[in-house]
């Protein structure tokens, strides 16, 4: 009936097979210890946010309307104790080493019950992702060694990702933009190391990081070739805390302005820059971009996690409310139509998190979480004691070799069809979830009336946190083009993409 | 909105304007820190000397004597640039029309001596009584009524001196309004509701026990009067969700003008243009429409209810996605408090439950044209 040949060509031709059935083809290939794991780690945020969430959400957002500088430290401190910042750090690192795709389950959980304290945990990961982009063993484990400490000394040690500028948002997160952009951010190369000057603003848990993932660039007339990324840490001379913004929602997560003013980053503490770069078999200027979007594809399903969590957030207070309420002389659940809308919103939150999880998967065979996730690997970390892991890698992670292996695998190991797929689910599940997620907000008000309105019933909240998710990470202008980008422009030689 | 030829309302709509301009957009963020920061008692007092509160009130009744329109036409000017005020002029405007419409209005005259806090009038104008039932009930007394129970979000109720409390008369079908003074010693208020919008537009939850309060029109007639005012109101609801769209749209296209990406102006991409043109379309669309449906209003033409109505659906239903825009177009900044989008965006969605839960109205719009 058909033939292998015809097979191949008809699968590979758009939309192709590889693009479309991520779950189809992820799933047999799972460890299935992993679907015991994540149940444990909804299990634990579950009882995170009945012990510790749930009670102090609407009170840190109003101490927050009160109290514009407080800053949550109680609640991070909290949130070290219960080890969520060493989690998803992995074992030969001192972590715990839970399965990356089990962060996002995790993530819609805490942010169905407050999306401020779900980003005061999962912002770190951004960081720790942009860490572990440039595959620069050394400082990964220099960087992971001081949470896991911050966790046992209890005093949290968070990573945070400064890449916005004030002249330049979009164009930081899309190479053919940079050039174009206003970027200002200036890593000046000095016997040593780098010199750091500019601004980076809206930085998520800035004030509360001890590390900051800091996107520079050497060349200002030619960010897109010259990218450096700098670890560095609070308390370095030239590095200083400018505003905290003053955000509609998400107050409990503070957005920081990060000042640089001769910075000085000495060398073992640059992650990687033009000329570390140049030795991968891409040019500079496209590695800086797979360097975006290995990051982006994984932290945007993130996002989409939180969004899910936004969404069914809405869709639980509405719930509530409708079955609580008599609306003429009937109680809500009984009207059709809200048995339609609440079906509507339920929907809502299923699609966002089916989109998420679609994500994860291509990260798992294509991209990011790709080499832990691959079973004989999975098990091996799982199973081995993490002090045996630890004593048999510390020291060969101080060796360069170790980063060149693993940059030659990550990065090298990719090929541009895998970072289209992973990057474009990325921007498909972060757009399509945070965009549901408002919508649900919206729908729960119109169900609500003036009970949606008031604070402490939540929905209100939940709507102003929500619409951050549709700013951060790019915008969903941003996504809507990259996916554009990525999943339908490859066939399409003449299509041009940000260069209207 | 178009004020027409209308030598008065063009008046109006020059003064509201240049109010809003002068009294509201220079102290828009500090006024919606409220009840963290100071209510705005001097912009209020000055809108209520301008006759902001008095525009529907029969003239015998001490007010300005015009129709819906001229009420619109303020709102919407006003809310460009700071919704909370709108808010208040609002919610007194409607328990004015609830006594007019029970034919109280000598409960209403105001006074020279009064100021805008003794004359406004509180008023739970996020709900309509008749679909989620008062918990408030009325007990008849040898001098009137007495009221006990509670009402929750009585907007003004922590600043005006009167309230229009609706309640059931026990025994009675239906419920009523009962006018009450707020001072009474029975009442007790709590601190003003957190909400997602119209900070400065605030409002208490109140018990009552054993207040005294006076019947406003025949007994079990609270749905009768209200929805008597909320033919006319929901133009005015309208009007201020118009108003919102209109300073969202405003000041997206100003940044768009000035704010470059990958070194050229936003508003040169074409996406950006093609928000910006969906905003454009519904801010005309709602002008269009409520000035016609306020003329259609105020002419008193046949069919004139559900056309205000349909109004109000739309226009705060699109002013909900237009002010989502309003805040998407400027990025980061646009969550911001430095700019006024993030606020228009909640006020949108606040101003959208004005007069009952926004769906409910859809159901009584169908129901009215199935009768």
């Amino acid at each position: 009936m058909i033939s292998r040949r015809e097979i191949k060509t008809h699968l590979n031709t758009p939309p192709r097979f590889d693009d479309m059935f991520l779950s189809l083809m992820a799933a047999p290939r799972l460890p299935k210890a992993m679907v015991k794991e994540i149940r444990r780690v909804v299990a634990i945020a579950r009882k995170f946010n009945h012990s510790v969430v749930r009670p102090y959400a609407l009170e840190l957002d109003r101490k927050m309307q009160e109290n514009p500088g407080f800053l949550p430290w109680d609640f991070v401190e909290k949130a070290n104790e219960w080890g969520f910042y060493t989690m998803w750090i992995p074992k030969i690192f001192g972590g715990k080493g839970y399965s990356m795709p089990s962060l996002s389950y995790f993530m819609e959980e805490i942010g169905s019950a407050c999306l401020a304290m779900a980003n005061l945990i999962g912002v770190h990961y951004l960081g720790l992702a942009s860490l572990s982009a440039a595959w620069n063993m050394k400082i990964m484990k220099r960087l992971c060694a001081d949470v896991v400490d911050g966790e046992a000394s209890r005093t949290p040690c968070l990573i945070s990702l400064a890449i916005t500028e004030p002249g330049a948002g979009t164009d930081v997160e899309e190479i053919e933009l940079a050039d174009r952009g206003n970027i200002t951010c200036h890593a000046e190369r000095v016997a040593g190391g780098y010199k750091l000057n500019g601004t980076k603003i809206f930085i998520s848990n800035g004030h509360l990081s001890k590390w900051h993932i800091v996107i520079a660039y050497a060349d200002l007339k030619k960010p897109s070739e010259t990218t450096v990324s700098l670890a560095v840490k609070t308390g370095t001379p030239g590095f200083s805390f400018g505003r905290k913004e003053r955000k509609m929602g998400q107050k409990g997560c503070p957005a920081s302005e990060l000042i640089f003013k001769d910075c000085f980053v000495p060398d073992e503490l640059v992650l990687i820059d033009a000329d570390q770069m140049s030795g991968f078999k891409r040019p500079v200027r496209e590695s800086a971009m797979q360097m975006i979007h290995y990051v982006t594809a994984g932290t945007r399903a993130g996002v989409a996690a939180f969004a899910a969590g936004a969404a069914r957030g809405a869709f639980e207070e509405a719930l509530a409310f409708a079955s609580q309420t008599r609306v003429e002389d009937k109680l809500l659940i009984n009207h059709e139509w809200a048995q339609c809308l609440l079906a509507e919103m339920y929907k809502n939150y299923a699609l966002s998190r089916l989109s998420y999880i679609e994500s994860n998967y291509a990260n798992g065979l294509y991209g990011s979480f790709r080499e832990l996730q691959k079973k004989p690997m999975y098990y091996y970390y799982k199973l081995t004691p993490a002090g045996w892991l630890r004593k048999m890698f510390s020291s060969l992670m101080e060796k360069p070799a170790m980063t060149r292996i693993y940059r030659k695998m990550q990065m090298d190991g990719q090929t541009d069809a895998e970072i289209l797929r992973t990057s474009g689910w990325g921007s498909l599940a972060k757009f399509a979830a945070t965009d549901l997620g408002i919508k649900n907000c919206h729908l729960a008000l119109e169900m609500m009336g003036q009970a949606g309105l008031r604070q402490d019933r939540r929905v209100e909240k939940i709507l102003r946190d929500a619409k951050l998710l549709q700013i951060y990470e790019g915008t969903n202008q941003l996504n809507r083009l990259n996916l554009f980008n990525c999943l339908i422009a490859p066939d399409y030689p003449q299509a041009v993409v940000f260069d209207e | 909105m178009i004020p027409g030829q209308d030598k008065e309302l063009r008046l109006l709509d020059r003064a509201s304007a240049e109010f809003a301009k002068k009294e509201l957009r220079p102290a828009r963020e500090e006024n919606d820190k409220y009840p963290f920061g100071p209510f705005f008692d001097a912009v209020l007092e000055k809108a209520y000397s301008l006759d902001f509160f008095n525009l529907m009130l029969p003239e015998a009744q001490g007010g300005m004597g015009r129709g819906i329109q001229s009420l619109c036409v303020i709102l919407y000017n006003l809310c460009q640039e700071d919704a909370s005020l709108g808010g208040i002029i609002f919610t007194h405007a409607a328990s004015q029309q609830v006594l007019l419409s029970a034919g109280a209005e000598s409960l209403l005259k105001p006074t020279a001596a009064d100021t805008a806090k003794t004359s406004l009038i509180a008023f739970p104008s996020f709900n309509n009584p008749g679909e989620v039932e008062p918990a408030v009930t009325a007990y008849k007394n040898s001098g009137g009524h007495l009221l006990s129970g509670s009402v929750e979000y009585l907007v003004l109720g922590g600043i005006a001196a009167k309230a229009l409390i609706p309640a059931r008369i026990e025994g009675k079908p239906g419920y009523s309004f009962f006018l009450t003074d707020l001072s009474h010693p029975g009442i007790q208020k709590s601190q003003p509701v957190l909400s997602l919008g119209l900070h400065a537009c605030p409002a208490v939850d109140i018990t009552l026990q054993k207040v005294n309060a006076t019947l406003v029109g025949a007994e079990g007639g609270g749905d009768r009067y209200f929805n008597a005012m909320a033919d006319q109101m929901h133009l005015a609801a309208a009007a201020m969700a118009a108003g919102i769209m209109k300073g969202s749209f405003k000041e997206a296209f100003d940044y768009c003008k000035a704010r470059e990406q990958g070194g050229r102006k936003i508003i040169n991409w074409s996406e950006m243009k093609m928000i910006l043109a969906d905003m454009a379309l519904r801010v005309k669309c709602a002008e269009m429409m409520i000035s016609r449906a306020c003329l259609s209003a105020d002419r008193r033409e046949k069919g004139w209810e559900p056309c205000a109505r349909a109004a109000n659906l739309w226009v705060c239903a699109a002013a909900c996605g237009l002010t989502t825009d309003g805040i998407q177009l400027l990025g980061g900044v646009g969550y911001m408090k430095d700019f006024g989008q993030e606020k228009r965006f909640r006020d949108a969605a606040q101003v959208q439950s004005l007069l009952g839960i926004a769906r409910m109205k859809k159901i009584k719009f169908i129901e009215a044209m199935m009768r």
